[in-house]
This record gives structure tokens, C-alpha cells and sequence, in this order.
């Protein structure tokens, strides 16, 4: 199933805009969250082929968001793929309980807009 | 050995003393009898009524050595009882049933705290368990005796006074004693254990092991030794001084320093490297992506020299990155928190994940990069993104110190059970006491120091990253003619099994190349 819609949940401006302009170039239907509560909401209603999710959210912490989606007994977006982007340096058991339930874990500051969108196509 | 010998010469004292009492009373009564012959010979009697004189003596033979056993036994049987309570508190073996000190014979003769003082301080040794009939034949007493213990007790309320740990253990590595400053847990089965968290593998356990192996006595210090992860309470440091005697009933004797107010300020300064640069990171996606845009965005309009000008840009934000790792690596893997998820990987896929950055730098600062990974070599044990800055360091290094158009050749081997990646230069190579100093932290030579910039923890990190992983990397250097870094790495067949066993718990995470995905790290860099 390749990859068309796309969900951004991203607090810095200039990052989400970065992602925004380069997916939708690229040809994908992009929707950008700027914080947690929306972005789980947004998620929640439409079902999306992949959302990339940051950890350090106002409002609501992208693990929580990842937890409140898919920790539960419930797959709760079983149609969507996760690709976590951060530049938080986190202990290793809070990644790892968040790559558990993701399909990948990026750092941003190691992935620009053409490697991001590489990963995509992969992952599609 | 010695305990050996001991122990013969208490089971061996008491026939000894047998056999002297034997001895004195045999000459006893032959001195006694001849006395009495000779009174009844000059007295006549012998002569007048033989039968007589004849019957004295034999009554006088048979009575005297009854008399003198009865005593030798009624004047003994104390000393063979505190004998018998010495030799079964030694916990040698014997047959022999330990004498109970509330028999009612030992508070007629006057031995029963005698007998109970032995017990006492049996009971008070440092390895009680292995004597519990003595504390059992304790347990039984109206009126314990503690005056022996005192200064046991003493020692111990000492020890639980000072700020510096001490630990004992036997010679199963269990914790026989622990004082208050010890950090020493209790464990779900109920035993002590030490709550140290050591760096890789330089633990005490594998300081044992090899203790074990090849020493009878040893001695070893660790620095800067947490017994707890950053983020939790309480976290106190301690240089930990281990003394190994092998066969010792106290076979490794621990003492920690806490040194945790000497410590703390590093680490909050370490702390700070750490936020810094996670900081540092949002400004660097935001350029290096930005970069990426617009080059693409430009890329039918920029001029050559403008296209030139982009890629430098882009090679000094992926350095700069590169060295934000580094930084961020080594504040980890100083604050003991570098931990390497070693999968099975190729080091052609690896190479794969800088390749591009690699050739933009080389060519953007003219060196000629030559790189052959075959894609058969064996696979390795790897942390992908780990791995892929050691390589960057490397070749890093090797364009800072090689001149504009040096050649710079990557080349890898097999050998038994390990894979060895080569970093090549032509450069200005260096001197031999530059070479020894090469991995210590912040190290930079008098000469590099003034003609090549560099923080002088790229080496040092790749060392610690390497060494995580169960390698050793190594250099030759000529001055003048370049330098050569080699790393070499455990295959994954040769380390799998050992990963599997979750044995090395920096090592303890094992992915499977069961999906590229699992492998987030193939895209960094």
C-alpha cells in the first residue's frame, strides 16, 4: 500500500514547514499539527497512511501520543504507519517503549527533506 | 593449607597426652612398688611372710593404676571437652558430639562459660554460616556471653560510621559482610548484591573472572563509579579499590571511596554538554534541511560556482553534526549511559549510510576517497549509527591531516573470527609520542593544535564506540610519509551466541535484520 496521506505533529515552525513543502512537492497529501492534543485528535479521525511524530510536543508528549494510539489492547490507528522524529536525546527505555510501537525512530538533525522522503518510499 | 595443619594438631593433642599420662603413670607405680618391695625386704617381712609381701605388692600394683586412671580420666575429661568444642567450632569433622554447656557436669566442675565463651566466639567469626551447629549449641544458653564479641562489635560499629564502603566476599562471590556506606542491595532471591554500574567491560565481575583464571593475589581500582542511572535519586559515585587473595575465606575484599561531591560538578557540567547539544541540534535540521531544499529547488538555475558554494554549506553542516555527535557520545559514554544496540550488519550497508556525505566532503575539499568493502565479507556486530561516525571520524581525519589531492583509501580484511576497516592517508603522518597520546580525551598535538582545528574527542569517542563493540582499533604512523587507523571488529557468528545470552548488558539489545526499518539508524548520517 504505498504511502499517500500523510499526518505532521511538529512544534517548530520552521522544521513542520520544511517537512510540508518538501512531502507535498514530493506529491503527498500532507496535514501538520503544531501541538500534542490536536495531533492526537487529528489522528484519531482520519485515517492516515503514516504520521511523523515529534516527542517534544506542547500540550501532549509524542509518547503519549504514540501510548494513547497504541499502547492500549486496541490498535487504535491499525491502518497508519509511525515514524518517529526527534532531536531529544531519550534514555534508552523511553525509546525503546516508544520504537516498540513505531515503524521507525529518526533523529531530525540527521535527516534532511530528501533522505525523509527515501525513508517514505521504503517504508510505503 | 594452613587450616589443614591446624586442624591435625588438634585431633592429634589429645592421644598425645594420653600417652605422656600413661607413660608417668607406668612409672608412677613401678617407682611405687619397687619403693614398697624394698621397705618390705629391709623390713624383713618379705622374708618371714613372702605370701604376704607378695599379695601387698600385687594389690598395691592393681589398686595404684585403678586410682591413677579414675584421676587421669576425672582431671582430663574438661580439657578433652574443650578440646572437643575447639575441634567441632573449627568445623573440623569428628565423630564426637559437641559437649553441651548446660550439662549439669559443667556447672558442677566449673566449665560451662569456659565452654560457652568458646562458642560465643565462634559464633561472633565473619563466616558464620558455614557454622551453624556452633550458634545452634549457643542458641540453647540462659546466659549468652558477649564479652569476647566486643570487639567485633567495635569494628563494625567503626566501619558503620566512616563515609567509605567496605564489602566482603567468599570465595563464591557472595557478600558476607557489608558495611552502612556499602552500596549494596538485596536482590528478589533475598541476597545482597552490589549496586555498581561499571563502564562496558571493565567490570568487577570480569576482573574476577580473570582474577580467577590467572592471579593468587591482585589488586585493581575503578574510577568514577556510579551506583545508579542519572536520572534517579540518590546517585553516589565511588572509586571502588578491589583486593583479590585466592582461597582467602574472605577471597575479595572491596573498598569504596564515595566520591560523589568531587564528581557531581563534572557531571553537571556534563549534563549541560548534553542539553547543549540537543539544543544545537534544532538550528542544524533546520539548515541542513533548508539546504537540501533549496539546492534541489536551484538546481536548474545556480551557476557551477554557486552550485560549489552550496556544497560546501552542506558539508559543514554535516560536519558539524557529526561533531555534535561526538560530543553527545562522549558526554554519554562518560556519564556511563553509551549504550551500543548491536544487530547483524554488513559494513557495506554501514559504509552506505555516510557514503554520500563522505564523497561530498572528500571532493569539496579535493582528496580522492577510495573505498572497497566487498559485499561477502563477513557480517558483524554492529550499532549502525555508532559505527558509521567512527568510519566518519576516521576519514575526517584523515582529509584534515592529508593535503589538497592526497589519496585516501578504505579498504577492509577478514581475519578468523574478526573484520578489520582501514583508513588510509598520505598525509603529514606523525611522530611516535604522538601516537601513545592519540586516544586520551581533548588530545591534540602541539602541531596540530595550531595548524588543524578539531576538539580533540573524535578519536578518543571512536576508541569508546569501538571498544563497545568488542573490537580494538589501532594506528601506524610514519611522519611525513601518513597515518593508517584500523579497526577491528568480532564477526556476528563469532559474538551472536553471547548476544543472544543477554551476557553483556551494555550489548543487551539484539535486533535481527529482519527488516530495514527495525534499523533506524540506517538513515543517519
Amino acid at each position: 500500500m504505498a504511502i499517500k496521506t500523510i499526518l505532521i505533529i511538529e512544534d517548530d515552525r520552521f522544521i513542520g514547514e520544511m517537512y510540508v513543502r518538501s512531502l507535498k512537492k514530493a506529491g503527498y497529501d500532507v496535514d501538520w499539527m503544531v501541538d500534542g492534543n490536536d495531533g492526537l485528535i487529528a489522528a484519531r479521525n482520519k485515517a492516515y497512511d503514516l504520521i511523523l511524530l515529534d516527542v517534544m510536543l506542547p500540550e501532549r508528549r509524542g509518547s503519549d501520543i504514540l501510548t494513547a494510539l497504541r499502547g492500549g489492547s486496541e490498535d487504535l490507528i491499525p491502518h497508519s504507519k509511525v515514524l518517529v522524529l526527534t532531536n531529544f536525546e531519550q534514555d534508552d527505555e523511553s525509546r525503546l517503549a516508544m520504537e516498540k510501537h513505531a515503524n521507525g525512530y529518526l533523529i531530525k538533525a540527521e535527516i534532511t527533506p530528501s533522505k525523509l522522503l527515501a525513508v517514505i518510499q521504503r517504508l510505503g | 593449607m594452613a587450616v589443614a595443619r591446624r586442624q591435625a594438631f588438634a585431633k592429634d593433642a589429645l592421644p598425645k597426652l594420653k600417652r605422656t599420662a600413661t607413660g608417668l603413670i607406668t612409672l608412677g607405680q613401678l617407682l611405687f612398688i619397687a619403693g614398697t618391695g624394698a621397705l618390705l625386704y629391709f623390713t624383713n617381712i618379705f622374708h618371714v611372710y613372702p605370701e604376704i609381701a607378695v599379695a601387698i605388692l600385687l594389690l598395691q600394683a592393681i589398686f595404684g593404676t585403678i586410682i591413677a586412671i579414675a584421676a587421669y580420666h576425672i582431671t582430663a575429661q574438661p580439657l578433652k571437652d574443650l578440646m572437643a568444642a575447639i575441634i567441632h567450632t573449627s568445623g573440623e569433622p569428628s565423630a564426637q558430639t559437641p559437649p553441651n554447656p548446660n550439662d549439669s557436669r559443667f556447672a558442677k566442675n566449673g566449665f560451662r562459660d569456659a565452654l560457652q565463651m568458646i562458642y560465643a566466639l565462634a559464633s561472633k567469626a565473619p563466616d558464620t554460616s558455614q557454622k551453624a551447629p556452633a550458634q545452634n549449641a549457643t542458641d540453647g544458653t540462659s546466659n549468652p556471653v558477649v564479652a569476647p564479641a566486643q570487639t567485633h562489635s567495635l569494628i563494625e560499629a567503626a566501619l558503620n560510621e566512616t563515609s567509605c564502603g567496605f564489602v566482603v566476599m567468599n570465595q563464591q562471590r557472595v557478600i558476607t559482610f557489608a558495611n552502612k556506606a556499602a552500596p549494596v542491595n538485596i536482590n528478589q532471591a533475598g541476597a545482597s548484591q552490589l549496586s555498581l554500574i561499571f563502564n562496558g567491560n571493565d567490570t568487577l565481575d570480569a576482573w574476577l573472572d580473570e582474577c580467577a583464571k590467572t592471579a593468587v593475589h591482585a589488586e585493581h581500582t575503578w574510577v568514577r563509579i556510579p551506583n545508579k542511572l542519572p536520572e534517579e535519586e540518590n546517585r553516589r559515585f565511588f572509586d571502588v579499590i578491589a583486593s583479590y587473595d585466592k582461597g582467602a575465606e574472605s577471597e575479595v575484599v572491596l573498598t569504596l571511596v564515595d566520591r560523589t561531591d568531587q564528581y557531581s560538578a563534572g557531571e553537571q557540567e556534563l549534563d549541560f554538554i548534553a542539553f547543549a547539544a540537543h539544543e544545537l541540534r534544532g538550528p542544524i535540521t533546520v539548515i541542513r534541511g533548508y539546504l537540501d531544499v533549496l539546492q534541489d529547488e536551484l538546481k536548474d538555475v545556480l551557476q557551477d560556482d554557486q552550485s560549489e558554494l552550496f556544497r560546501r554549506l552542506t558539508v559543514s553542516a554535516n560536519r558539524l553534526s557529526g561533531y555534535i555527535n561526538n560530543i553527545l557520545n562522549t558526554s554519554r559514554y562518560d556519564r556511563r549511559h553509551l549504550k551500543m544496540h548491536l544487530a547483524e550488519a554488513s559494513l557495506a550497508d554501514i559504509y552506505d549510510t555516510i557514503r554520500d556525505d563522505m564523497n561530498l566532503r572528500a571532493s569539496a575539499q579535493n582528496r580522492l576517497l577510495s573505498v572497497e568493502i566487498p559485499a561477502d565479507l563477513p557480517h558483524i556486530a554492529a550499532d549502525t549509527a555508532s559505527l558509521g561516525e567512527v568510519i566518519g571520524n576516521l576519514i575526517d581525519n584523515a582529509i584534515k591531516y592529508s593535503n589538497e589531492g592526497g589519496a585516501i583509501n578504505v579498504t577492509t580484511a577478514a581475519k578468523g573470527d574478526l573484520v578489520e576497516l582501514s583508513v588510509q592517508d598520505h598525509g603529514i603522518g606523525m611522530p611516535g609520542n604522538v601516537v601513545s597520546n592519540l586516544f586520551q580525551k581533548f588530545y591534540r598535538s602541539h602541531r596540530s593544535r595550531e595548524t588543524v582545528a578539531g576538539t580533540g574527542i573524535g578519536l578518543y569517542i571512536s576508541k569508546a564506540i569501538v571498544e563497545s563493540h568488542g573490537g580494538t582499533i589501532n594506528v601506524s604512523s610514519e611522519e611525513g610519509r601518513g597515518s593508517t587507523f584500523t579497526i577491528s571488529l568480532p564477526t556476528y557468528q563469532s559474538v551472536a551466541d553471547k548476544l543472544k545470552a543477554g551476557d553483556n548488558t551494555n550489548e543487551g539489545m539484539i535486533d535481527h535484520q529482519n527488516g530495514w526499518i527495525n534499523n533506524h539508524s540506517m538513515f543517519r548520517g
